[in-house]
Parts: C-alpha cells; structure tokens; sequence
C-alpha cells in the first residue's frame, strides 16, 4: 500500500498524535500567540490574592500559555492527551481492529481482567487466527497460568490454537499438564509420541528409549485406547529387532520393508533364527494377507518365479495344481501381469475361479490364451476361439 | 475498466508485483534471494528474474538448512509462513552473526513471509536476540490466474495449518485476496458463507472494508455479482473421491505445482506412495513440464474437464487432423505463409499432443485395473449399500497393494458414509502401520482433528447408556440425509449432463449444488428453503442491506441475533424465518446472478471446478472458482504427516 494511505486512515492518525511530547506547529505558535492577547482580567486577580507580596512575578497566564499549563498539569497526572480522542478509552475494539489489520499494537494497556477476557473473546467472535494467537500469548505472559487455563477451557477456539502453539513450540511438557488437566490425556499421549518420532529421527536406540517411557507414564489404561497400547508395544519390538538386526538400511523401516528385506537375504534361515521371515512374521504379527504379498512382490522383482509357484501352488489329490494364497485373485492376477508373470502362472491362478463366466473374463482381461482355449474348447464354442486375439 | 474481466484477473500479478517492489526496496541493495523451493514457481508467475535483479536482488539460492557461504553480505530470505521454515532460518542468521558480530549492526538480515507473518513471530525473533537485526516482512501476493475462470493463492500449507494444526492465522490471507480482488471486479451483491472458518473469513473481510472505507472505490460494474465462501471440510466428499475428469486424474498421478504439471512418466504419485519392493532406485531424469492452461494450450481447453473416457478419441480425431494438413501438397507461395503464421502453431500444437497422448497412456497403465471397481466401491459407499463388501475391498487393499494417501483417502471416505466399528477402524490402522510404519501412528489422530476420521469407542469402554444409542445400527447416516436432501446422489436416470459426471455419475460437489441453486432460485425464500438443511450457512451483501434499509422490522430482527456489529453476513435459518413468518418482507428479492465466484477455503479439486463448469454452461452464467491451492485427495491427506 502507498504511504498516502497509510496516513489517511483513521487510526494511525490517532496514534501519530498521541505522542504526548511533542507539540504540533500549530500548537507552538499558539504559544506565542496567546502570550500577547488580552488578559488584564485575570491578572488583577491573581495579584490580588496569592501574589501581592510577591511584585517581581509575572503572571501565570503571561508566562506560559493555557495550552502549555494543560500539557504540564498533565504531565503531572501522567494521563493521555485530551486531543488524542475520547475513543481511545473503549481500547478493546481498537486494539483488535489493528490486531487484524497487521499494524503494531501494544496489548499492554489492557490490564484489567475484564479487558482482557472482552479481547479474546472479541478475537474469538471475529475468528482472526492470528489475533486470537496474539492475545493467548499475550494472556500467558501476563496472567498466571492457573487464569489462563481458566479462560481458554472455556474457549475452544482461543483452545485449539494454545495447543497449536504449544505443539508447533515444541513445549510437550506443557501441552500434557495441560490436556490432562483436560481430561484429554489420550490426546497427551499421542502428541507425545508424535513428539518423540520427529526428534529423533531414526536413531533406534533413543526411540527404544523413549518409547519404553512413554508405554509407562503416558500409553496406560484407561485413558489411551487398547489398540493404540499394544501398537507401542508392536512398535518396540520391533524397534528391538532392528536393535539386534543391526543393519543400517533397515533403521526404523516398516515392519514389511524388514520383511522384504529377510525374504530377499535370508529366505531360506530356519524359523527360530532372528532374521527369518517367520520369526519376523510372527514376532509382528504381520497378516497371512500381507505376508503373502510381501513374498510375492520380492521373489517376483527378483526374478525367483520358482519359489513363487512353489508357495502359491499346491498339488490337490487329483494330482492337479491348485492355487493357494491369502490374496483375493482378482489382485494376484492384476499384480502378476504388472510383475509380467509367465502364462503358465497365470493360467494356473485363473483355473482357481470357479464360475466360468468370471474365469473367461478374466482370461481375457490378461489374454490368457491357453485358458482361453480350454474354455472354449469344452463349451464348444467356435467363437470364442477365434475371438480371440 | 474497458478491458475483460479475464484480462484483468491475469493483471492481478502486477498488483503482487508492486506489493514485492515496496517490500524490496526497503531491503537495500545487491541481495542474496534465498527462496524456499515451496515458492519458486508462484514467485514466477509474479515476476522474473531480470525483474528481480533489476529491484537489488543479485544472486538466487534455493533455501536449504545447510545452506553454505553466499555472495552478498545482505540476504533476503523469502519462506511460507510455517514455524518450522522461520526457525530454521532464524538458525542460519545467527550462525552466521556468530561468526561475524559486526553484521548485527549493519542491517543485512530481511526476511519476506508469504503471505504475513504470524503473531507469534516477532517473539521468537525478539526471544533470539535478534529483533531490529532481521526485518520481517508480509508478501500477501494476490490471487493467481492459473487457467480461465481459475484463481489459487497457491499456498500449499494452508489446509495442513488450518485444519490439521488449528492455527487459523492465516484466515486473514484470504480475506485479504478477496477485498483486494474486489477493488478490480466490484462489490458482490449477495454473500454465502458455508462453514465456521468462511464466516469467520468474511468477517474479517468486513474489517477491511471498514478500516479502509475511505479508499474503498466501490466498482458500479459488479462483474462478479455473488461470492460462495466454502470450507473445505463442508465438503470432504469431493476431495476423497476418484476424479473421473482429464484433469482430475492428471492430478492423481502427475504433481502438478502452480499449473505446471512435471509430465514423469515414471515415477508417478501412485508408484511412489507404494511399498516398494525392488532394489533398483529409479533415476529420474529431467521431465517434459506441461502448462495446465487454456490460454496456452488450447488442446488442454478443450480435454480439461471431460470425462477420461472420451479424452483419447478426441486426441486421435486431432491427431487426424493433423495429418490431413499434407504440407506436401502446398505451393511454394502458400508454404510460405504456412511457414510465416502457421508452422509455429503446428509445431506447438502438435508438442502438445504428443505429451497429452503420453499423459493419458499413464492414467491407463496406471489405473486401468482398479478404477472401475474403485469408483464402483466409492458409489456403493455414497449410497450406504453393502457395508460389508465396501469394507472388504478396502481391507484387502490396506493388506495388498497399499498406498500410503489413497489408501487413507479410502478408509475416510468409508468412515465418513457408512462409519467405521471399532474392530474395523484397527484392523485398518495395524494394516497400514505395518506397511508404512508404526512411526505413523499419530497421522491417524491428526486425521481426526481435521475432521476427516471418525474413532470408534471401544466397546468395552462405551457400555453407558447414554452411549447406547450411538452402538444402534443406524439406516442412514448423516452424510446420505444431507447427500439426498441436497440432490448430491444421483439416481441412474439422472440426464448426462449432471454434474456427477466428475465422479462417474456417483456424486455432485457441494459447490456445484450451490451455485445451481443460487441461479436457479426463483427467490431468497425460495433458495433458503432449498439449502435448509445446510448448517453453518450465512447470507450476507447488498441483498441483507436492502432489506435492512426497506424494512426497519427486519433490521431490529436482525439486529438481536447478531451478536456484533462486525457480523457481515446472518444466520441462514434465523433469515429463513423471519421470511418466512412475513410473507411481505420476501417480495422484491429475486436473485438471479449472473456471475458467481466460488473460494473454497482448504483447497479445490479439479473435479469440483469442472462441476462448476457444467453449472455454467448449463445456466448460461459465468463461475469463476479461486482457493488456496489446487489440490487432489492425495495432497490432502499428505497434509497430516
């Protein structure tokens, strides 16, 4: 914005004239005008009374103009300037006002506990963000704490953005005695744990550490969901795992980015051994579901398509191979022609479906000739053979 | 003021650039611009380097935290305004201070935050000891033309500082973009402000107004006669759903910063938020960047807001075209001038092409398999059917193919349409912590923060009566009574040119419903009636005003409910009823505006912006959709990491 318009709006003239040490030109010249003018009145008052003992003084009127008296017996009491408006009284609606338009302002002159409460909850009804964060930081500095959780507890909003700022602060300490004074100890917790896995990166030992805290003072029963207590817990066990691990890729991985890495290095360790895909599986309860696609995924990228079959296949009673897996078909075909599977896999995976209808269409979706072929075959259907493409 | 409305919206750039020049020109001479990556792209729209150099700015760098020795002893740092981001900054100052103490005094430290500095601000700086060494200062640069009838702050931290952390400081960002905005387009006559953080918004606009009453030019012309304020959390559904528009699905896969879209074929969103399984780091070269704009691309005009389907046709009929124009069968003179006006187009043209062709082809190879049975899930969600397969399907998916945002965009969608119970909910979370990470955990409570995840109680810990109620099957969850109250849900016979068609005929954005209803309205009665089911909702502009001036009644009325006088916009229900219980007071208000500018605060989806252009043509008015940024269901659920 142009300075011009900075010096017409009302309220920064308001402030240009509040400084009350500085005299404006007009009122300097006032100072000589008014010394000359008529005021033989009030002088034979004056030397009447008080100072007839006195004939060396001048009178008061000559010495100094009305206008600098009144500067000098304010000056004295320390209050504002008459001209610097009677409006200046209702601070409140000013102060917010510049609060919201960005321009300095001095929250300090609001000392009562009524202003105070009348600023946040003006700040509150207007929803400026920024004001309402203004005024919170400027209640902590200036009321005691146990006020200041007083007003926001009743406050939502003036609420959320203490918390905000707590968290964004860094101040976790704080935050907790504050929500559990709530009743939102849940809350506590969660932003604890938050806490913990920015600060420390992926240094397994320090989380291991802080973690075992936190499963102590803050993830407890009743006020922390189970679920969550026994994802902790899910946590540092793993977190000890990748401990005796030691393996610098795998620092505070995913419990499936450490399964693909055991599948990939230690396929064929025995089950008891630490770094076997089982012993992981189990340790962290990884779902059948999510296992078999983690195998999958692994043997598949690295080329290993016998160990895929081998799994995923079994031979039935008929001496007929029969697909065997936690993954709904639908995907498994999907994901093996992304992974660019033989025919012979697929064709295999398709046998599996049941409905004939579904199994030709999905033969075709993935032109799985063979399957195609037999289909057709045995509903002798010529069509669908040369249909197909 | 002779010049279109469009012409004039893509002109708001010099606004921003004589803001910049102001703030520049207080921050001395041979500068080191030390710019956050965030905000290379925006300031590009703003102004040019040359431009920069030209105002003191000497040599450019890209802010790093371990950012070395620059050229220049003055440094002018230029970040978004996130906590974090200032720290860090405030860090690289006094390391450098601390190893030359004379720079303290030498004025050398400026700090530009985008859009304002927030309050807390200045306290840091002062509690470091370094105020009056580092001058702060507010860029708010002005709405940004990012394709016609398209206008984003371009402030992708927005929703993550709103709606996740809670910090609503920014709110005033956009009140500011909006009474800027209308000294170049004039006053709306009629205000609807849906959601808490949009009232607020318009409040804090009205503050504007007033302060600067004086030098408030108010513009007779009105080419935007109605302003829509929407937060984003009135309408989550949009921003969860699979597009099945062109550009909505260009924004699933390709990142798209500031209109410009990196065309990397092969590490796309979809690939990258995956668990990845093979070894190879994929090395990806410098990638083709395509400019999302109809006014550069007209090929891109033309596809933008079509249902996918259609969109490779359309290529191939141009592609036709293309070839039709043998240049072999030219003379020499008519080569000539095809070499002098056309062949530049041509060559364009066809540059264009071959890149939207590349484009399409990875949408296909990349969702082919699952989007039919995608959106046919998320329908079946919208419409409360088949809990039980709907869950399955996203079950299997968290234990599968999983993906770190779309699979969370699922699992909020399903909670907030057919809810979650409390065993689903943590089969759900084990799933994906799993995957991605116990290091996650707190992602899920932020999500619930924003409003986007509903926690089941435990069983166990709900066995109260007064919790009974909620532990009832429920028939219809709130999300469907509003859906259908609304006409969000389309039945099967709805006509083709239903809005819906963004998601696959599924659903119709909250913003096109409400600016279908606001143009077709016969009357203010006859719309409140329409929107009462909508909370949250205030009217407010000329249309309040000309009622209030009319009718002294209707003022005292007013006046009670609202609580201060800074309140622009009232109540839609209290209006509703004060209307309704005086049938003389509804006479003269008619609506019908002509132009509507929709702001959804947190965000807008492509989806919702070709929504809106259906309206549009439809009613044969003009919408112009601005926010904070264009983001996809993915960005926002990134927001809560």
């Amino acid at each position: 914005m142009d300075d011009d318009d900075y010096w017409n709006t009302s309220e920064t003239k308001e402030s240009a004239f509040s400084f009350d040490d500085v005299l404006s030109p007009q009122e300097i010249l006032a100072i000589g005008k008014k010394a000359c003018s008529g005021q033989s009145e009030d002088s034979v008052f004056n030397s009447s009374n008080i100072n007839s003992t006195r004939r060396d003084l001048v009178p008061l009127a000559s010495l100094v103009s009305p206008k600098a008296l009144e500067l000098i017996v304010l000056a004295q009491s320390g209050n504002d300037l008459k001209d610097a408006m009677p409006e200046q009284h209702i601070t409140v609606a000013v102060t917010l006002r510049r609060l919201v338009l960005g321009r300095s302002c001095s929250l300090h002159v609001h000392r009562s506990m009524k202003s105070k409460t009348e600023l946040l909850d003006g700040a509150i009804e207007l929803g400026d963000g920024n004001a309402i964060l203004a005024i919170v930081c400027f209640l902590l500095q200036t009321l005691n704490k146990k006020l200041v959780h007083e007003l926001l507890s009743s406050r939502p909003l003036a609420l959320s953005h203490y918390v905000g700022y707590l968290h964004s602060e860094g101040k976790i300490a704080e935050l907790t005695d504050l929500l559990t004074m709530l009743d939102r100890s849940s809350e506590a917790a969660m932003f604890q744990f938050e806490h913990m896995v920015r600060c420390h990166g992926d240094d397994v030992e320090a989380l291991l550490r802080k973690s075992g805290n936190l499963q102590k003072n803050h993830f407890t029963q009743p006020h922390v969901d189970g679920h969550y207590i026994k994802m902790l817990t899910d946590y540092c066990k793993l977190l000890e795992w990748q401990k005796c691990a030691d393996k610098k890729e795998l620092r505070n991985k995913s419990s499936l980015r450490c399964l693909s890495y055991c599948c990939e290095s230690h396929w064929h360790e025995g089950a008891g051994n630490i770094m076997s895909p089982l012993t992981l599986c189990q340790r962290q309860q990884i779902t059948p579901l999510q296992y078999d696609w983690v195998v999958l995924n692994v043997h598949a990228n690295a080329n290993k398509w016998d160990i895929v079959e081998s799994l995923f296949t079994k031979k039935n009673w008929f001496g007929r191979t029969t697909v065997s897996t936690h993954i709904p078909i639908e995907t498994l075909l999907s994901r093996l022609a992304e992974l660019k599977a033989s025919e012979h896999i697929m064709a295999t995976c398709v046998d599996k479906i049941q409905s004939n209808e579904e199994r030709i269409r999905l033969a075709h979706k993935y032109k799985i000739h063979s399957v195609i072929a037999e289909s057709a075959g045995k509903q002798k259907d010529r069509s669908g053979l040369f249909g197909m493409t | 003021m002779d010049q279109p409305l469009s012409t004039r919206l893509i002109s708001l750039c010099l606004i921003s650039q004589h803001k910049l020049k102001s703030i520049l020109s207080r921050c001395g001479s041979k500068l080191d611009l030390i710019i956050d990556a965030q905000l290379i792209k925006p300031l590009e729209k703003i102004c040019g380097v040359t431009w920069l150099r030209q105002h003191g700015v000497d040599k450019i760098y890209k802010m790093d935290n371990q950012l070395g020795t620059t050229a220049n002893q003055s440094k002018l740092y230029l970040i978004p305004a996130c906590l974090s981001k200032y720290k860090c900054v405030l860090d690289q100052i006094s390391s450098i201070l601390s190893q030359n103490s004379s720079l303290a005094d030498a004025n050398c430290f400026n700090i530009i935050i985008v859009p304002k500095k927030i309050a807390t601000f200045d306290s840091i700086l002062e509690s470091k000891g370094l105020y009056d060494i580092v001058k702060l200062h507010s860029f708010s640069w002005e709405l940004m033309t990012l394709d016609e009838q398209l206008l984003s702050l371009e402030l992708p931290f927005f929703y993550k500082q709103v709606f996740v952390e809670q910090n609503h400081s920014l709110l005033s960002s956009v009140s500011m973009s909006l009474w800027s905005l209308f000294h170049v387009t004039g006053h709306p006559k009629y205000i609807l402000s849906l959601g808490k953080l949009s009232s607020h918004v318009m409040n804090i606009f009205q503050v504007y107004k007033e302060s600067y009453n004086r030098d408030y030019v108010c513009n007779n012309t009105q080419e935007i006669s109605a302003l829509i304020v929407i937060d984003r959390d009135q309408d989550y559904g949009s921003a969860m759903l699979t597009p099945a528009t062109y550009s909505g699905l260009l924004n699933e896969i390709f990142s798209i910063i500031c209109g410009h879209l990196e065309l990397n074929v092969k590490e796309t969103k979809l690939k990258k938020g995956k668990l990845n399984f093979s070894t190879q780091e994929n090395k990806s070269d410098k990638n083709t960047v395509m400019v999302l704009d109809s006014c550069i691309d007209n090929l891109y005009g033309e596809i933008k807001h079509r249902h996918f389907s259609e969109v490779l046709s359309v290529l191939s009929s141009k592609a036709k075209l293309l070839k039709n124009e043998d240049i072999k069968a030219l003379g020499i003179q008519e080569m000539k001038h095809f070499v002098a006006t056309k062949l530049q187009q041509v060559t364009l043209f066809k540059h264009n092409l071959v890149n939207h062709v590349l484009a399409c082809e990875t949408i296909i190879s990349e969702m082919n398999n699952k989007f039919e049975s995608l959106t046919q899930t998320e329908s079946e969600m919208l419409n409360n059917r088949n809990k039980k397969n709907n869950f399955t399907f996203i079950d299997d998916n968290f234990g599968t193919d999983i993906h770190i945002y779309n699979s969370l965009r699922l699992m909020c969608l399903l909670s907030l349409t057919q809810s979650l119970s409390y065993d689903e909910y943590n089969s759900l979370v084990s799933k994906y912590l799993l995957a991605f990470g116990y290091k996650f955990m707190y992602v899920f409570n932020n999500l619930i923060r924003s409003g986007l995840l509903v926690q089941p109680t435990s069983p166990k810990l709900s066995l109260n009566i007064s919790n009974l109620s909620d532990r009832l099957p429920k028939w219809q969850n709130s999300f469907q009574a509003n859906a259908n109250k609304l006409k969000q849900l389309p039945s099967n016979t709805e006509n083709e040119n239903s809005p819906s068609y963004v998601f696959n005929g599924g659903y119709v954005p909250l913003a096109a419903v409400l600016c279908n209803t606001l143009l077709n309205s016969e009357s203010l009665l006859d719309m409140l009636n329409k929107l009462s089911v909508i909370n949250d909702l205030k009217i407010g502009g000329e249309v309040i005003d000309r009622l209030n001036n009319g009718m002294e009644t209707l003022s005292d009325k007013v006046g009670k409910m609202s609580l201060q006088n800074n309140d622009c916009c009232i109540d839609a229900k209290a209006l509703l009823k004060i209307l309704k219980s005086d049938s003389k007071m509804n006479k003269g208000v008619s609506l019908k505006p002509r132009s509507i500018l929709v702001y959804v605060i947190g965000g807008v989806t492509f989806a919702e912006v070709a929504a809106c252009d259906i309206v549009q043509t439809a009613t044969g008015s003009k919408i112009y959709v601005a926010s904070d940024c264009v983001a996809s269901g993915s960005d926002i659920m990134a927001a809560h990491f």
